[in-house]
This record gives structure tokens, sequence and C-alpha cells, in this order.
């Protein structure tokens, strides 16, 4: 049975998720009078905006934080909203790429470390269904896992995603100097897709070699509740030591 | 439902063949071929329309999970170990992998509690079944639907996981809650109180003040409040254990003394006042005693009918439990206490008789369950408990119709404890809110027993139904086993016989086969002789005479 190459991408869609619902990703990160509020959820673009206010007044509510929050997190939540709107009125090619996606996360007392391919071209992937089964194979308790995972896998896909944008975008202008060399990059980065090609192909074969299979298996770590605080102080570290030398460059570029 | 079929593991010769079960439903499974239904199930396979999707990978796919799971079938196989041995998209990988579990052609001989199939959506909810879905000793109207929805429950997880019968109920979960240490226990919430019970009454079930306040919420009516009683502390106080010495004491004084708890706590040496008429009440026919030592009013002598009860329950049992129906309670419970009797003398009843006749009824019920099978006086019982959950309400009833003529016998006892007036006759809760309290307190006591003697009543049934189907079982293989037995001996015989057939038919084999040989040489030896003597006129002559009768005479030997 000879197999006819696939047409060269699929036709172009409109910019979107490339998952069954199309739910962004959205981080919050916002520090204000000593408190520190960190979360990560999924949002449906195509919720009207007044929701965002709603929610962020009930997280205040629930969480009781000071009220000054509130308009952080709208804030936040826009700004992430609009990344996503400006891309949507532009058409993507999707065209088949198996990417590796890595999980490397940290969650309460869990710790999750993972790679694994995903096909960025199947609208139909779920990583919420994904985030459950790999929950559920490796028992993982703690309910906060799963919608982590989920998300982390959902930013990736909307990195891929923009530079599926982007890339198009940058070849229809034309490749001038700079710009050459950033759609050099872009090829790089599907050079870390399989080489569809070679491994699909009669020679191939689609079981991994034993050896390899260590690499792509997920790894749990269950920490102890001292590692946790360990932890924590010392992220808090860094993100102050980054913060402070952000500042510094900043003044230092303004004052060039 | 299985249908096996040999795994021919690629990797490996021909040399081991193994048997795997599969349902019969994916019997079109073959290793060399893919076929029309995976085609339609998973169809960007095979739409040529890409790379990474071809039925070759398929293929390799499909084997390799179904390799993995076969390495050990006892094991459930998960996605996460499977998908980090194939190159490719997780999410076709783990499409796959689910039409291939729905289909069982993995995970299927896995034990599973909780098993998921592709209609599952998220979590899986496990419904447990507690103990005794059948009775358990707290009756309200709320009971009675979790038992008949733990008996749906049971229904519903026999669809999934096998039928599962309720679980009988046994001694223990009718009397375990009952020990004198835990004290009384809430009707509802089912929790032991610890000091400062507010026993209130809703239709004459006894509450925890948290389960009161719940009622008083929902808008329950009939609420009445009583002080927490100091009562309830000292029982709480009181050591646990009453041993058999001392409830045969126990026993013995108040059959003496009747009505004088001093005097009764005084002969049990160990136990105080209070200790003494919990312990009495909570036994099965303890209550009934109280009345027979306080009777006053007419009573009917039942000692006769005793005797012939005890020939037709003496199939039932030695405890005290009775066989019942619904609304055979009052009266059976009693019936119960007599037979329970048969140590102690009888003494008078003091109940009044009854619109149903006890007498019948209990024979009938008697009677019928050595007659009818264990397996129906098992479903009888069922039905019972049903029943009887059905008919709180009615049951409760006549409860409250007979209040008035039982409270008489049943405050006497405890004049002494509350020393007030006590005027019985008038049903008027406002002004002698007391007396209302008094009988209704005992009387919830009684309530509870009544039904713990019924849920004894029926454990025994439903145990001895038990037993008699194991026993009907076992019965069964015994002859099961002698008929095998039999037919096995018999084919023994038959086959003694054949060969001792064959062993004579071989002997005459043999033996003819001699009685030929000797023959073929006579006749040679007649041709012999016959050329000798020269005779060669066979042919118009036809055989010389002699020859012929010597030939005649010799064949006449066989």
């Amino acid at each position: 049975m000879k197999l006819h190459l696939p047409s060269s991408s699929k036709m172009p869609i409109r910019f979107r998720m490339p998952t069954a619902e199309n739910l962004i990703p959205v981080r919050l990160d916002i520090e204000n009078e000593g408190q520190h509020y960190k979360d990560s959820f999924t949002w449906n673009p195509s919720d009207p905006d007044s929701e965002v206010i709603s929610f962020a007044k009930r997280t205040v509510k629930d969480l009781k934080l000071p009220p000054a929050f509130i308009s952080q997190i709208s804030q936040s939540i826009h700004s992430q909203l609009a990344e996503f709107r400006s891309y949507e009125g532009q058409e993507m090619h999707l065209k088949e790429k198996i990417v590796p996606l890595k999980l490397d996360i940290r969650v309460n007392n869990t710790v999750i470390r993972d790679q694994f391919l995903w096909d960025i071209s199947n609208l139909e992937s779920d990583p919420e269904e994904f985030a459950i089964t790999l929950c559920k194979d490796l028992n993982v308790e703690d309910p906060e896992v799963g919608p982590t995972i989920a998300v982390c896998i959902r930013e990736q896909l909307f990195e891929i995603a923009i530079q599926g944008v982007a890339s198009a975008r940058e070849s229809r202008v034309g490749k001038k100097g700079r710009r050459g060399a950033e759609s050099f990059l872009n090829s790089k980065m599907s050079n870390s897709s399989l080489d569809l090609a070679k491994l699909f192909g009669s020679k191939g074969s689609v079981v991994r070699k034993r050896k390899d299979w260590y690499l792509y298996e997920p790894i749990v770590d269950i920490l102890s509740n001292e590692e946790v605080e360990a932890l924590d102080a010392r992220e808090e570290r860094n993100a102050r030591l980054k913060k402070k030398l952000d500042e510094k460059e900043d003044n230092f570029q303004e004052r060039i | 439902m299985t249908q096996c079929v040999d795994a021919d593991l690629s990797t490996r010769r021909f040399r081991e063949r193994e048997l795997h079960t599969i349902p019969i439903s994916s019997s079109w499974f073959k290793w060399d071929e893919i076929h029309e239904i995976e085609r339609r199930s998973l169809p960007e396979f095979f739409d040529g329309g890409s790379y990474s999707r071809s039925p070759r990978v398929y293929k390799e796919y499909r084997d390799f999970i179904i390799n993995k799971y076969r390495e050990d079938p006892s094991r459930r196989v998960t996605f996460t170990e499977v998908r980090k041995c194939l190159v490719g998209d997780v999410g076709t990988l783990r499409k796959v992998f689910l039409f291939i579990e729905k289909w069982g052609l993995i995970n299927f001989s896995v034990s599973n509690g909780k098993q998921r199939t592709e209609e599952d959506g998220g979590p899986v909810v496990v419904v447990e079944i507690g103990p005794a879905a059948g009775l358990k000793v707290v009756p309200t109207g709320p009971v009675s639907s979790s038992t008949s929805s733990s008996l749906a429950d049971a229904t519903q997880i026999g669809g999934e996981s096998g039928f599962r019968l309720p679980p009988l109920t046994s001694y223990s979960d009718a009397f375990g809650e009952w020990k004198p240490a835990n004290g009384l226990i809430c009707g509802l919430c089912g929790d032991r109180h610890r000091s400062g019970l507010n026993e209130s009454f809703n239709g004459g079930i006894a509450m925890c003040s948290k389960c009161r306040t719940n009622e008083t919420i929902n808008g329950k009516t009939d609420v009445h409040l009583t002080p927490p009683n100091d009562h309830a502390d000292v029982k709480d106080q009181s050591s646990p254990v009453w041993t058999d010495t001392e409830t045969l004491l126990l026993l013995e004084a108040v059959l003496k003394h009747g009505d004088d708890w001093d005097l009764i706590a005084q002969h049990v040496r160990t136990k105080n006042k209070l200790d003494c008429i919990s312990r009495l009440i909570h036994l099965p026919f303890g209550e009934h005693m109280l009345g027979t030592i306080s009777a006053k009013s007419s009573s009917t002598n039942l000692i006769t009918p005793l005797e012939e009860y005890k020939s037709s329950l003496q199939v039932l049992n030695d405890n005290p439990p009775v066989l019942t129906e619904a609304n055979g309670d009052r009266p059976v419970e009693t019936e119960g206490a007599e037979i329970a009797f048969q140590g102690h003398p009888l003494k008078r009843r003091c109940f009044p008789p009854f619109t149903d006749t006890p007498d019948s009824f209990m024979k009938q019920v008697a009677s019928l369950s050595t007659v009818c099978g264990p397996y129906v006086a098992a479903v009888a019982v069922d039905a019972a408990i049903r029943a009887l959950g059905q008919e709180n309400p009615s049951a409760r009833l006549v409860f409250e119709t007979n209040r008035d003529k039982f409270s008489i016998p049943v405050s006497s006892p405890f004049k002494n404890e509350f020393k007030s007036d006590i005027k019985v006759e008038d049903g008027d809760a406002k002004g002698n809110k007391q007396a209302a309290r008094v009988p209704e307190k005992s009387f919830g006591a009684r309530t509870f027993q009544v039904r713990a003697a019924i849920a004894t009543s029926m454990a025994a049934a439903a145990a001895r139904a038990k037993l008699g189907a194991d026993q009907e079982e076992r019965e069964m293989e015994l002859l099961m086993a002698s008929i095998i037995q039999a037919q096995l001996k018999k084919l023994q015989y038959k086959m003694k016989y054949l060969m001792e057939a064959e062993a004579i038919m071989e002997k005459e084999l043999s033996y003819v086969q001699q009685m030929k040989s000797l023959i073929v040489e006579e006749w040679m030896n007649l041709l012999q002789k016959l050329f000798h003597s020269g005779t060669l006129r066979w042919g118009d002559q036809g055989f010389p005479k002699p020859l012929i009768h010597s030939f005649s005479t010799r064949g006449s030997n066989f």
C-alpha cells in the first residue's frame, strides 16, 4: 500500500487552540502588600468579558485577599486574553507536526517530570483528558495536579501555535536580514519535531527502543513538607533577585 | 461469554502457545489482519492523510499494546506505561488504547474493583453498601427510605459487577450497638450520646440533641423536650459489662422483688438501680418481665398454648427470636418472651388480648417456614423486612392507640424513680408533661426493643434459611457425587465384561484359526493321496465317492 504524500498543509484555519476545546491557559502571579497570589487555570475566550471581573471578585472573596487584588487579577487576565485575541484574526497553517512537550511542575507536594509527543495538527487532542489519565495511572492523589498539568500543556501548545502564525506572517512578509534569522530560528524549532518521513516510513519502527523508554516515562516525586518549604523559599528568593536585576537593567537601559 | 485466542507472540517462536480470553464479541480480531471494525473506529489511520498514521503504524501500535498486556495478563496495563514505549501523538495513541480496551483485547482478565469503560466520564464513583442493608435498629421514616435505597443500590451495582444480594442481617448488626456501655443510641443518626443526652421524641423515637435541632429546623412536628437526664449520666458512668452471673441475679431479683428496684439493686450487688433497669429493658424479654411482675390487670394465661408452640417452634431456635410479619409485632414479641421463659416460672401476662389472634398466626408462620423451602423462607423474610419498613407509620399508630393501655403497667416501675403524680389516663400533654414523658420515654425504649426483637427474629430466620440452603446444596452435591460414582461403576463393569468377552473371542479366534489350518492340512493330505492314487477322472466323474465320504466325516467333526 503506497502511502501518498499528504497535502503539504491542511486548509488554513482561524487561529485557535489546537485542542478539542478552545480554552486558553491563564497564569496569574501577583504580589501585593506582602501577599502572593499564584494561580493557573484555563479560560474560555468566548466568555463575555464581564466574566473576568466577577471571577476576580469571587477569587478575592474565596481566598480572603485584600481588595486591591481584584483590579490586578482582572487586568492580568484581560491582558492575556488580549494577547490571544491579537492572533485570532489571523490564519494558521497546521502542518502535521509532532513535537515533544515537557512537564516539569511542582504542585504542593507533588513533582512531576515527563515528556511526550503531541501532534499539534490534531484538533481533537484533549490536554485535560491526558492529565486525568496521567494522574490516574500514576495514582496521584492531589487533585490540584491534574489541572496544573493541563494548563502547562496548553501553554506549550499556545506557544507553538503562535509560532505557526508568526512564522507564516514572517514568511509572507519576505525574508530580510533579521527577519530571515527569525524564520531560520523557526525552522530550527520545527527540527525538534519528529522527522515523520523517517520514523513512519517503511523502514522505521514506531516502537521505541527499550533503552529509550525511560526518557519518555513520567517521574513522580512526593516531597516532604520541609522540602516543599525549602523550595518555596528558594523560589521566592530567586524571584526577588530577578526582579532586582531586571530593575537594574531597566535603569541601565534608560541611561543609555 | 469468552473465547480462547491463541497468542502467537511475534517476537517468539511457536514453542509456547498461551491461551488468553477475550470477549466473544471481539472474535473478529486477528493478528495478521486489520478488520473492518478497526478501520471504521479509527479512520484517521486509514485515510492516507498523514505520515504518522498509516495502517502499518496502527498495526504496530495495536500489536505492541496487546503484547504488553499479555506479558502479564493478571495486571492491568495503563496507558502511561504504553505511551512511553511508542512514538507518536499521545492523543492518537490514547484513541487506539481506548479502542483496544473497549473491545476487551486488553485488561479483560484483570480483576477490577473500579472498572473504567469508555462510557465513564470523569472520576468513577464507587458505591459502597454499608453492613446490614437489611435492618438496622433505628426506626424512622428516613431509615426505611435508606433501606430501600441501599437495596436499590445493591441491584444497581449488580448490573455492573455481578449480582450481589444485600447482606443478611446478623445478630451483631441488630444487637451490635446494644451494649449497655453505649447507652442509648440516637434513633436518627446512630450516635452514641455522651453525657447530657436530650431525648426528644418524634413519634416515639429517641434523638440526640443534634438531630432534634435538625428536626425542628426541618419543621417536624411534636418535638417534646426533656431535660438532660442524670439517668443517662449515671448510666454512662456504670461499668459496662454485664456478666452472666449478674444477669442471672438480676432476673432472680426481678422475679422475687418485682417492682422494688432498690432491693433488686441490692441483690445484684455490683450494679446500681438504673443499671438494672436499663439492662432489663435491653434484654429481649426484659420489658415483658416488667409487665409481668407488676401485673395487676387481667391477664391471659397462655401456658397451654405455649406448650403447643414449643413443639412447633423447636424447629426455629433456642434464643428468643420469633418469626414475625409486619403486623404481628406486639403479640410476637410477647410470644417470644414466653418461649424464652422456658426456664422461668411463668407469671400472669398483663397485656390485654389483641385483636388479631396470635395463636393461629404464630402457628401458621411456624409451620409455613418448615414446609416451604429455605429459599422461599429467605425471600419471605426479605419481604417482611421491607414491609416492616414501609409500614412503620401504621405500626406507630398501633402503638399510640395502645399507649394508654400500656402506660399503666409500664409507668408503675418508674413511679418510684420520678416520684411525680402520674395521671396516665389524662393524655393531655400540657398539664402533664412529666407524665407524658415517662410513658414516652420507656415507650421509645420499648419501640426500640420491639424492633430489636423483630430484627433478631428475622435475622435468625434468615440465618436459618441460609444454613438450610447450604445444607441443601451439600446434599445436592452428595447426590451428584453418588450418581457419578454409580455411573462410573457401571462403566467399569461394562468394560470388564467387554474385556472378558474380548478375551473369549480371541481364544475362539485362535481356535478357529487352528481348526482352519488343520482343515487345510487335511485337504492337502487328501489331495496328495488323491494324486498318489492316480485318479485323473475328476473332470467327468466328479469327486470320487470314498474321498467325499471321508471328507464329509472329517467335516462333521467341527
